[in-house]
C-alpha cells in the first residue's frame, strides 16, 4: 500500500503539478462564450451592480421610457426570489428574462448563459442593441463574478451614504460607471457627494461619474448619452 | 455561501487535470484562498470534505489552503503596508485614511500532487 495517499499500488510516482489557476476559470470561461454570444447578437451587454433598493429596476423603466424606440433593448433579471422586476420591465414592451437563484447572492456566468438563451427566444430577429444585465441587489459578490458583459456600472443611492466606496472597494475597482442615484432628495439626507466620487476615483481613476434622478429626470441626459455612445 | 459551488468548480478542474496526466488519483491539492476574498476557509474545507469523498479520484486527496497576509495601499502617497493583521487606520507614512487592499482575494488552485 502507498504510504502517501492509501492507495492500494504498491509503487508509483506522485507527480506534482504547479497550476495556478483561478478558482474561478470556470465562471469565466462561461462568462467568456457569454460575451461572444451577445456580440453576435449585436449587442453591448451592461452589468448593473447596487444595493437592493437602490433603483436599478427603476433606472431601467426611465431608460427604456427614453430610449425604447431608438435602441432596441433587452434585460435580464437577477433575483433570489420572486418575478416582479421582470414583471415591471415586461410592462415597459421589451424582452426580459426574470433569473431567480433561489438562495444565491448574486449572479453568475452559468446562470447568465441560461438567461441569454431564454431571451434569445423572444428576438424575432436575433438582433439586440443592448442588454442589461440587473444583477442581484448586494455591493459584495457580484463584483467577484465576472458575466460576459462590456460594460459594469456600480451605483449608489443618496439615502445610502457616501461612505459605500471606502466601505466595498471591489464593487468601484472593478466597475466602468459609477451612478449616484435619487439626486432629488439630497435635501433631505447629509450626503456629500464630492466624498463619495473622490473616494470612488482614487480607487479607480478611470471610472466614469454620473449622478441624477432617474424619476425627476435631473442629469438623466448624461446616462443617455453614455449609452447612445456605447451602441456607435 | 459560495463555498460549496467553488468547491464543485475545483473538482471539475481536478478532473481535467487527472485526465491530462493519466492520473487515477489526487493525493493532495493547494489552494490559495485569500482573507478578502469573501470565502469562509472552515466551509470550503467543510465542502471538500464531502464532496471529494464522492469521487474514487479525489476520495484519498489532502486539502492544504494558504492564505496570505493582505498588503494595504494608501491611496494618496503609494506607500504599501506589508504583513498586516487588519486594515490599518491611517497610512503611516502620510496618515491618510483611504487604504486599498493590494491583492488578498485570491482564489487559486496552486498545486496538485498526483498519481
Amino acid at each position: 500500500m502507498c504510504d502517501d495517499c492509501g492507495c492500494a499500488s504498491p509503487s508509483h510516482n506522485h507527480k506534482v503539478v504547479d497550476v495556478n489557476q483561478s478558482l474561478l476559470a470556470a465562471n469565466d470561461a462561461l462568462a467568456e462564450k457569454n460575451r461572444e454570444h451577445i456580440e453576435e447578437l449585436g449587442a453591448v451587454a451592461i452589468n448593473l451592480i447596487s444595493s437592493p433598493g437602490s433603483g436599478k429596476t427603476t433606472l431601467l423603466e426611465k431608460t427604456i421610457e427614453r430610449l425604447g424606440k431608438e435602441l432596441r433593448i433587452g434585460v435580464i433579471e437577477g433575483d433570489i426570489e420572486t418575478e416582479r422586476d421582470a414583471e415591471r420591465i415586461r410592462a415597459k414592451g421589451v424582452p426580459v428574462v426574470q433569473l431567480t437563484t433561489g438562495g444565491a447572492c448574486h449572479l453568475d456566468a452559468a446562470l447568465v448563459h441560461k438567461g441569454i438563451h431564454a431571451l434569445e427566444h423572444q428576438l424575432a430577429d436575433k438582433k439586440l442593441d443592448l442588454l442589461f444585465i440587473e444583477n442581484v441587489g448586494n455591493l459584495v459578490c457580484p463584483a467577484t463574478f465576472y458575466l460576459g458583459e462590456h460594460q459594469r456600472v456600480v451605483m449608489i443611492s443618496v439615502p445610502e451614504g457616501p461612505d459605500k466606496p471606502a466601505k466595498y472597494p471591489k464593487a468601484f475597482i472593478g466597475s466602468h460607471v459609477f451612478i449616484i442615484s435619487k439626486t432629488d432628495l439630497l435635501p433631505y439626507f447629509d450626503f456629500s457627494p464630492e466624498m463619495a466620487i473622490k473616494d470612488a476615483l482614487l480607487l479607480n481613476p478611470k471610472l466614469t461619474v454620473m449622478s441624477f434622478s432617474a424619476t425627476a429626470g435631473d442629469g438623466f441626459d448624461s446616462w443617455l448619452t453614455y449609452l447612445r455612445s456605447l451602441c456607435k | 455561501m459560495h463555498e460549496i459551488s467553488l468547491v464543485q468548480g475545483l473538482l471539475k478542474q481536478l478532473g481535467e487535470l487527472a485526465g491530462q496526466h493519466q492520473s487515477t488519483a489526487i493525493s493532495k491539492v493547494r489552494v490559495e484562498i485569500g482573507p478578502l476574498s469573501g470565502i469562509v476557509i472552515d466551509s470550503f474545507q467543510f465542502g471538500f470534505d464531502v464532496l471529494a469523498a464522492e469521487q474514487e479520484l479525489t476520495s484519498k486527496a489532502l486539502l492544504e489552503i494558504v492564505s496570505p497576509p493582505i498588503q494595504y495601499k494608501c491611496c494618496y502617497c503609494g506607500h504599501v503596508c506589508l504583513n498586516q493583521p487588519g486594515v490599518p487606520d491611517s497610512c503611516p507614512q502620510c496618515d491618510h485614511h483611504l487604504l486599498v487592499p493590494e491583492g488578498g482575494d485570491g482564489l487559486i488552485l496552486l498545486q496538485v500532487e498526483m498519481v
